[in-house]
């Protein structure tokens, strides 16, 4: 399967697509797990980028709390952090979108359409010659998601959950495409501390096909993520 | 409310292709519309729908490997749909190891489609392949719940 075709939009899972894992065996308390407001005043695309992922994760975990003024306001969170990265006007729509679907409890279709909106915002990147961020917003959201479900599955370990967070193949791809951006982006410190950081994050998750994370695995992936989150968010880098 | 429902849902997909429409050709853009078309029968079973896809065109006995990241637990339908000039297309599930994966299977000249249900999370490859007819635009998509 060497030649197989890898793409950020397909081969790269959705955070709702993590959270639909978790939610089904493990039924989640997912408003407890909301963060308080990010900056929306980072100084670097880079970090714009990578919060911008952090923040459409933040609108799926929303979405399975159903509920209906944190998604509103995520939204709008989304739309003024894609609008200091410059992209299209597009993204107006989008936010209307999810305030209307939102606002008619519209669940599924708000899955649907934050990701949508994710790329839309990664195809006008491309389009204005910022393709190096894409896939800082895919990380973004990556981390989040992963910070979420391996801090859940740490509190409530067992195996099947443990099964859930395997995923060496997805950092490895991930990894790959960050070895891509220009150097210049590369010696961004905070890309590379984050890439720093992923290299052993991808270490914990690579258990052969079919094995678990042990509970102790799980819990040094949470604190592994916990750490990278806290530095993508931490205004003033 | 359905009206508003339909509008937003008309405009999603107006965008939607329209962003896509910048780097696929009109084949590629009509081949979504098959895929999309199939892929909705799914969504009225609670699957959700990627909006992510990849598009391309298929010679007669020419196919596809697409890598996917899948997560335990989770349900899955993989959709392709290709333009007229196909006459038949299948899709095959592979996982990390190479190994086939079962599942329930849909064939009807254009659209092609496969719903497992995943036990280990990781690396899945989806091989799309036209099987009879001439030179096509096939797109490939997912759902998941």
């Amino acid at each position: 399967m060497a030649e197989a075709i890898k793409t950020d939009s397909v081969t790269i899972p959705t955070p709702g697509e993590l959270f639909t894992a978790l939610g089904k065996p493990a039924k989640p308390d997912w408003a407890s797990r909301y963060r308080g407001p990010i900056a929306m005043n980072y100084k670097t695309r880079t970090q714009i980028a990578l919060n911008l992922g952090g923040l459409i994760a933040d609108g799926f975990i929303a979405v399975e709390a159903q509920d209906t003024q944190q998604v509103k306001n995520i939204g709008g969170d989304i739309v003024k952090l894609a609008k200091a990265l410059g992209v299209s006007e597009n993204i107006l729509a989008r936010g209307n979108s999810i305030n209307q679907f939102a606002g008619n409890d519209e669940w599924s279709a708000l899955q649907e359409e934050l990701e949508a909106t994710q790329n839309e915002v990664k195809a006008s990147m491309q389009s204005h010659r910022d393709q190096d961020l894409v896939i800082l917003v895919s990380l973004g959201g990556w981390i989040r998601g992963t910070d979420v479900v391996s801090g859940v599955v740490a509190k409530n370990y067992d195996e099947r959950l443990g099964q859930i967070l395997r995923q060496p193949e997805l950092l490895r791809f991930i990894r790959s495409k960050i070895g891509q951006i220009s150097p210049e982006l590369q010696n961004d410190p905070l890309i590379k501390s984050v890439n720093n950081q992923l290299a052993s994050i991808e270490r914990i998750v690579a258990t052969p096909f079919g094995q678990s994370l042990s509970a102790a695995e799980v819990s040094k992936l949470n604190d592994s993520v916990s750490q990278v989150m806290k530095e993508i968010q931490k205004k003033d880098q | 409310m359905g009206r508003c429902l339909n509008f937003c849902l008309t405009s999603m997909l107006a965008l939607a292709l329209g962003a896509s429409a910048l780097a696929e050709t009109d084949e590629e853009v009509a081949a979504r519309q098959v895929a999309l078309e199939l892929a909705g029968a799914f969504s009225n079973d609670g699957f959700k729908l990627r909006d992510g896809h990849w598009t391309g065109t298929l010679a007669r006995g020419e196919s596809k490997v697409i890598a996917v990241n899948l997560y335990a637990g989770n349900e899955y339908w993989f959709s392709a749909g290709a333009t007229d000039k196909a006459k038949k297309l299948t899709l095959a599930v592979f996982d990390e190891t190479g190994a086939p994966v079962t599942g329930e299977k849909f064939n009807s000249g254009t659209k092609a489609a496969t719903g497992v249900l995943v036990d280990n999370s990781g690396e899945y490859f989806i091989r799309v392949r036209l099987e009879e007819g001439e030179p096509a635009g096939v797109c490939f998509l997912y759902s998941y719940k």
